[in-house]
């Protein structure tokens, strides 16, 4: 027994040491930053006023953080109606008894291991190129000039081209948690239901759907976390500038009142605290009300 | 070439019903295009980084008129220090790879196998963390590593992946030690071994697959990771290929040098999609083991 305890102790400490250093303590002082007036990141807490829930409310107040927020909430609601039914759709055809079926899921998910900043550049100089594009070149041979003729790189486009890429990425994922769920339902259901004279689109709403309401859960949780954690592609679309205000989001905001190098923002680490407590808000309501309305009734199967 | 089909799928493919294909043809072609699209995409890349500036503007790249141009590899790969990042990130990813399982092996099979005082609050703790938003914890720990003095150097980058990768290691491997029999165990403690020589001589090369399985999925997350690295390995020496890419791209479009951009794009995606083309089947399995349940 003796021995067991000082296994679990020299077993477990590492592991902990790195949790405590890596996310326990940063939550910790990342809360009570956002109370505070502090300018660089690194000042010694010393040097931290006390300033209450100021910092939020000067965030709700600054015009770039609301432009920033309603661009996640669009990337959230729009990105994520698309991204859940096309990989819930991919997760049905590949479990129906398609051929092939590993291939095409390996295929779908390839975006995924893929380097963002490759992807984003893929899209970015070949996909919306105005000159030599897919989508420019599509257009030309099929004699629209007007649609070969548009920047996707500009104006309100500019968030829509944006949009569309990070979705294509994002399906492989969803479409893997899906399948993962769709294949521990027992085939037998849907041979009773064939049995019954059910079609497969009455199969798919009345087996299918809910009995991976479970895994929609966990689906749109995940969502949330990378939406809220979308920085990269932003970043890609803004470049050569470190931000724009067609694809801001609240993550790119608080690096750039951090982090920025460009000038004509000040420097606000409490504020950019406050950015990261807000998110982790964002998660947790998303949580919270979608474990309200799906509730897990105790299926056993 | 995406590894190996399991029986189940054997079974769909011996008989060819051409009724049941028909009905499936819609799918076929919402999938198919899909997947067109995708390989397209990489294939132009690959097409793109072969040829010479000019003919990629006219759109030509497929017809190699002044035949191939690896010499964009090397001007990539020199030039503009594509290798140096790649150096870094392979070492990134490596070093992390093996510190994570180092880490992550032990606490994980005592977590499953034992049970004592904290060791609920430690799995939810665990299972809470791998959906923190990276945005809530960067700020602490970039004054962390300025307090240390370790900003700039290749350490606190390998330090933050270790760390980065600790709970959702941990969480993967307890499945796998949850689900070997006790009974490896009980002989070895028959036969005198101490609980810590058992964990090494037999539970960890029992658990193998599972190791091998998320070594590889640490392997990408590490490649593939931007944020972390854009804070943290701020001069050209340290950047691992994310950063590199970024920067590379900025430069190049001032030169002009198209080809030599998506010889840089290839050369930042070649590893991951060699890993996966091999191991494909085991990634996947990575994707939705561990701490997805539903």
């Amino acid at each position: 027994m003796k021995q067991n305890k000082k296994m679990i102790v020299c077993f477990l400490t590492p592991a902990l040491i790195f949790f405590v250093l890596m996310f326990l303590y940063p939550i910790i002082r990342t809360i009570v930053m956002s109370f505070f007036k502090v300018e660089g990141v690194s000042d010694a807490v010393d040097t931290w006023q006390f300033v209450g829930i100021s910092n939020y409310q000067k965030l709700f107040a600054t015009s770039i953080f609301q432009i920033s927020m309603i661009n996640m909430g669009k990337i959230w609601l729009i990105g994520g109606i698309a991204v859940m039914a096309i990989a819930l759709l991919f997760a049905v055809i590949l479990t129906s008894g398609i051929r092939f079926k590993s291939f095409w899921r390996a295929v779908i998910y390839v975006p995924n291991i893929i380097n963002a900043v490759a992807m984003a550049t893929m899209w970015i100089q070949y996909v919306f190129n105005k000159r030599f594009g897919l989508l420019h070149s599509m257009f030309a041979a099929l004699g629209l000039e007007d649609l070969a003729g548009i920047d996707y790189m500009n104006g309100s486009w500019k968030f829509w081209s944006l949009l569309i890429a990070f979705c294509f990425g994002s399906v492989g994922y969803f479409m893997l948690i899906y399948i993962s769920g769709i294949e521990r339902i027992p085939q037998d259901y849907y041979e009773a239901a064939t049995i019954d004279g059910a079609n497969k689109l009455k199969q798919f709403i009345y087996i299918t759907l809910p009995l991976i309401k479970g895994v929609f859960k966990t689906c749109m949780t995940f969502w949330t976390v990378s939406v809220v954690g979308f920085f990269v592609w932003s970043q890609m679309w803004a470049a050569p500038q470190a931000s724009d205000m067609q694809t801001i989001t609240p993550f790119v905001y608080m690096y750039n009142i951090v982090f920025g190098t460009t000038g004509n923002v000040q420097r606000d680490a409490g504020m950019g605290a406050a950015v990261g407590i807000l998110m982790a808000v964002v998660v947790m309501i998303v949580f919270f009300i979608v474990n309200k309305c799906v509730k897990d009734d105790d299926l056993e199967f | 070439m995406f590894g190996k089909k399991n029986n189940k799928e054997k079974e769909y493919r011996q008989p060819l019903n051409l009724r049941k294909e028909i009905k499936l043809f819609p799918g076929y072609i919402l999938v198919g295009l899909w997947v067109a699209f995708t390989i397209f995409l990489l294939v132009w890349i690959v097409a793109a980084s072969f040829s010479t500036a000019p003919e990629i503007m006219r759109g030509e790249v497929f017809k190699f008129e002044s035949g191939f141009h690896p010499e964009n590899y090397v001007n990539a790969w020199t030039a503009s220090n594509i290798s140096g990042f790649f150096m870094n990130s392979l070492l990134y990813s490596i070093v992390t790879m093996v510190c994570v399982i180092l880490i992550s092996a032990p606490a994980a099979y005592v977590l499953s196998r034992f049970t004592f005082l904290g060791n609920r609050p430690i799995k939810s703790s665990f299972i809470i963390a791998m959906s923190i938003p990276q945005v809530m914890v960067v700020l602490p720990l970039f004054s962390l590593a300025t307090a240390t003095h370790l900003t700039g150097s290749r350490i606190v980058l390998i330090l933050l992946y270790i760390g980065m990768q600790v709970p959702y290691t941990t969480t993967f491997l307890m499945t796998f030690f949850q689900n070997l029999s006790r009974t490896y165990e009980e002989a070895a403690a028959i036969d005198g071994c101490s609980p810590m020589m058992t964990f090494w001589k037999i539970m960890f090369p029992l658990a193998q697959p599972g190791i091998i399985t998320v070594g590889i999925f640490n392997f990408m997350n590490i490649w593939n990771e931007y944020f972390i690295s854009l804070i943290f390995a701020s001069s050209a020496d340290t950047m691992p290929v994310g950063p590199g890419l970024k920067s590379v791209l900025t430069s190049m479009q001032y030169t002009g040098d198209w080809g030599g951009l998506f010889a840089a794009v290839v050369i930042v995606f070649l590893p991951t999609l060699v890993l996966y083309i091999f191991l494909s089947e085991k990634i996947i399995s990575g994707v939705t083991g561990g701490g997805i349940k539903g």
